[in-house]
């Protein structure tokens, strides 16, 4: 049998087609903070359908962690993107069309676009007030500042980090920064809408179905069983299809219009709707002589943008990977949720731990060279081992970050020679807590059909899924059936994220499967995961179970230029368990390769607020020439292991391995993307032709 | 203004704008879905077909110069094309957005050059862009087909 991705069947969301259904353009404020005085639709003519702020001012606002949106800006537009109206049409040459006749006055106000500058006495507030969203995303406490522009702060203490810094005898100290980014997933976000006797239908790529039926129910006044949320397969995600995008705005033109509307995004509103966290993180590491690390202080900054969507989890998981795979006695981390009058940024994969392993590793190989260590040796003297707590206080178990990282530095013949190479070992948290049911309905022709909301976004999690159906009800896998997940079918699952899904569905499957064997037609199994930290203290449960990996590269640099070729990336990742080896060996091959856009080139620029880079040429994703011809990994098992998401472990470790392989030739950067010019930077630095900076 | 052409082996003939892209047609009055926008500037190669046998960017090809000339998409190859297999068998895809595009410029490259190298791959697909990163495997895939 031959699959439909090779035939070109696959039907993606922007490919629902309803009757009489209407194209959908959204009109965005030109400014990066401008009070909205008037919003003219005069002069669109009769027959197109207008949203505008005035239709929208009553509905309830939302945000997945802080309830910060209405459907359109309303009194502020605030970020130059910003939904201010909309329009539906029978073409989208009409809608186009029409968006260019309505006339909206501006009042232009102070605009904050770091987001070390937004924590200052003087900048800007962003948001008047920020309310915690009744969403089960905001599933932790969040502790906004209020007057601030800081939307949520997270802290993590251990021992006293004062008093291991007395006693150490080196302290590195350094600040680090990461570039925002862009998905890029190749099909734009779309969603298609229409009201059928009150109830509203949408069909929308996303990996958050009930999340976004409940931001909807409460946007629109209706309850969550008056919506229906059905998901087609995505043509990739990485995290931009969570949470409400396009939905409301579809939702309610649908409404006015009476009919059906579909929006599909343009390329270059991909970048005013959702980009990865900018970050500057702070590290302070103290050791002793002999290496024993002795105290960790870790200060970070996530841009959220000018809307939170879930930033707050995103620093907090910034947070709480910080400390990293090692045994510290004393840490302390403060990491902040911080506005800016630029584009929302949310999940991605990696979700902020991308950031703070780049930071805290590039910190160990700085360490190492002040000590005149083996950064292998160091890393391995110090690393977490079996039942050892973490900075959290939880207990670890089936604890392999020792053989990640041998087996990564094996891969690349660390032990011959370190010349031109790097390491980097991480540990990467999982959704926590969390919850999931599937269902399983047997059918007479001997088929059973999974009722589950795992959405499918090229992940390849149905595949697993369906295998591990098919094992545990022991049929062939063309046996079972899959269907798009849609809320009136399927039982609620927190969401298709932080590579969860493989694993807890995989686990409330076999209560499914036992229940069908006892009831006949129908099984249904459950899971909840418990745990949590506390987020004054960062003490808890950070991860229900660890994902461990490691990385390593070589390079060669091009001084003259301040090229960079990775000739050798390696990822070493424990699965567990392997249950779908082509779908887990893509997963670290597209993480890695992904990590090299980030580590080399990837950047979302930003001129006075305005994102200058919005399209595919000025900004650019790893091709086939991007991908060293020597691009390795392992996927490591351990009989009677638990499955291990392997979604996005292999794509912290690139950026520190390259940033590590450099130092390893006297050349540091601290900055994401490697740029050619902080290469240059860099080699004159070494010659002594710049001073380090402080 | 009418624009007739062959489509997957075919006569057609459609309405358009003389200011229509290819892309538009295709997707919109001959419901080819697998012909996919993504850049829109002509840079990713999602929206792929053969044009008399050439790989073209049909988000850039005027919709009237495709007049009187054969367009292939992958509706048109049924499934069993040996470099359709080939990424069947390589596990070359994940989301499978790009995939049509990838499998119509692999096509082309394995006509001109029935026994390519991995650089030769790499460079003839260089102008095909997938976001899940599945480059190893497609390679690999492009490999079976051409063996």
């Amino acid at each position: 049998m031959t699959d439909p991705r090779v035939t070109g069947a696959v039907r993606y969301a922007q490919d629902v087609e309803l009757e009489g259904m209407l194209e959908a353009r959204i009109l965005r404020s030109p400014f990066p903070h401008a009070r909205i005085e008037r919003v003219d639709t005069s002069a669109v003519p009769a027959g197109i359908v207008v949203l505008t702020p005035g239709d929208v001012a009553d509905l309830g606002m939302y945000g997945a962690q802080i309830k910060d949106q209405t459907v359109l800006a309303c009194d502020r537009a605030r970020f130059a993107g910003d939904p201010v109206a909309a329009v539906a049409a029978a073409t989208l040459r009409e809608a186009d069309e029409a968006l260019a006749l309505i006339d909206v006055d501006y009042e232009e106000l102070d605009s904050v676009f770091d987001p070390v500058e937004a924590c200052g006495q003087d900048a800007p507030l962003v948001h008047d007030r920020h309310n915690v969203s009744e969403n089960d995303a905001a599933y932790f406490g969040i502790r906004p500042q209020q007057g601030t522009n800081v939307c949520h702060r997270f802290r993590l203490r251990q021992g006293d980090v004062e008093a291991g810094f007395a006693e150490a005898d080196v302290v590195v100290e350094e600040t680090f920064r990461t570039a925002g980014a862009q998905h890029a997933h190749m099909e734009p976000h779309a969603s298609v809408a229409q009201w059928e006797n009150g109830r509203l239908e949408v069909w929308t790529g996303t990996q958050t179905p009930f999340n976004l039926r409940s931001d909807l129910a409460g946007v629109l006044g209706i309850a969550e069983d008056r919506i229906r949320i059905v998901c087609p397969p995505m043509g990739g995600a990485f995290g931009a299809k969570t949470f409400v995008r396009l939905e409301a705005i579809v939702a309610c033109l649908a409404r006015k219009a009476g009919r059906p509307v579909r929006a599909i995004l343009e390329r270059n509103e991909e970048w005013l709707t959702l980009n990865r966290h900018p970050a500057e993180i702070r590290v302070r590491l103290g050791a002793r002589a002999d290496g024993t690390l002795l105290a960790k202080e870790v200060e970070c900054w996530a841009d959220t943008g000018a809307y939170a969507d879930c930033g707050p989890g995103v620093a907090q998981k910034m947070g709480f990977a910080a400390p990293g795979p090692y045994r510290i006695p004393h840490v302390s981390v403060e990491s902040r949720c911080v506005y800016t009058n630029l584009p929302p940024n949310g999940a991605f994969r990696g979700y902020g731990q991308m950031q703070t392993v780049w930071a805290s590793e590039r910190a160990m190989d700085i360490l190492a060279e002040r000590l005149g260590a083996d950064p292998l040796e160091l890393r391995l003297q110090n690393l977490l081992q079996e039942g050892d707590r973490y900075a959290t206080g939880e207990e670890l178990h089936d604890v392999r970050f020792a053989e990640c990282l041998e087996t990564a530095a094996d891969a690349i013949g660390w032990r011959e020679s370190r010349q031109g190479k790097g390491l980097c070992v991480l540990m990467k948290g999982m959704q926590t807590p969390s919850r999931a049911g599937i269902a399983i309905e047997a059918s007479d022709d001997g088929t059973y059909t999974l009722r589950c909301a795992t959405a499918e976004m090229g992940q390849g999690a149905r595949r697993a899924i369906s295998l591990l159906a098919a094992e545990l009800l022991e049929v062939d896998v063309a046996n079972v059936r899959f269907p798009d997940p849609d809320t009136d079918l399927v039982p609620y699952d927190t969401r298709t994220t932080s590579s969860r899904s493989t694993y807890i569905m995989g686990r409330a499957l076999v209560d499914a499967v036992r229940d069908l064997k006892e009831n006949g037609r129908r099984g249904y199994g459950e899971v909840e995961i418990p745990g949590g930290l506390d987020p004054d203290t960062g003490q808890g449960v950070a991860s229900h179970h660890w994902h461990q990996g490691a990385g390593a590269a070589e390079v060669r640099v091009d001084e003259e230029t301040g090229k960079v070729e990775v000739v050798r990336l390696h990822a070493s990742v424990y699965a567990g368990r392997v249950v779908n080896r082509p779908g887990a060996e893509l997963q670290n091959e597209g993480s890695m390769i992904m990590g090299l856009g980030t580590t080399l080139f990837e950047a979302v620029d930003i001129a006075d607020g305005q994102v200058t880079n919005a399209n595919l040429s000025d900004y650019e994703i790893p091709s086939f020439m991007d991908v060293p011809v020597a691009l390795t990994h392992d996927l490591l098992e351990r009989d009677g292991a638990d499955v291990h998401g392997l979604g996005e472990t292999a794509l912290p470790p690139v950026p520190p391995s390259v940033g590590n392989a450099l130092a390893s030739l006297g050349l540091h950067v601290t900055d994401l993307p490697i740029s050619a010019e902080a290469v240059l930077d860099a080699v004159d630095r070494r010659a002594g032709l710049r001073e380090v900076p402080a | 203004m009418r624009i007739a052409f062959t489509v997957n082996g075919e006569g057609v003939e459609v309405d358009a704008r003389s200011d229509e892209m290819l892309l538009e047609v295709l997707r919109r009055d001959l419901g080819l879905t697998s012909v996919r926008a993504t850049c829109g500037i002509g840079v990713c190669g999602a929206c792929t077909a053969l044009v008399d046998g050439e790989p073209i960017s049909t988000c850039l090809l005027l919709a009237p110069l495709a007049e009187g000339r054969q367009v292939t998409t992958v509706e048109g190859l049924g499934g069993e094309d040996p470099v359709q297999r080939g990424f069947v068998e390589a596990h070359a895809f994940q989301c499978g957005y790009c995939t049509p595009g990838m499998i119509l410029t692999a096509k082309r490259l394995i006509e001109e050059s029935p026994q390519p190298s991995e650089e030769e791959i790499r460079l003839a697909l260089a102008g095909n862009l997938c976001r899940c990163g599945c480059y190893v495997k497609i390679v690999d895939a492009v490999r079976r087909a051409a063996a």
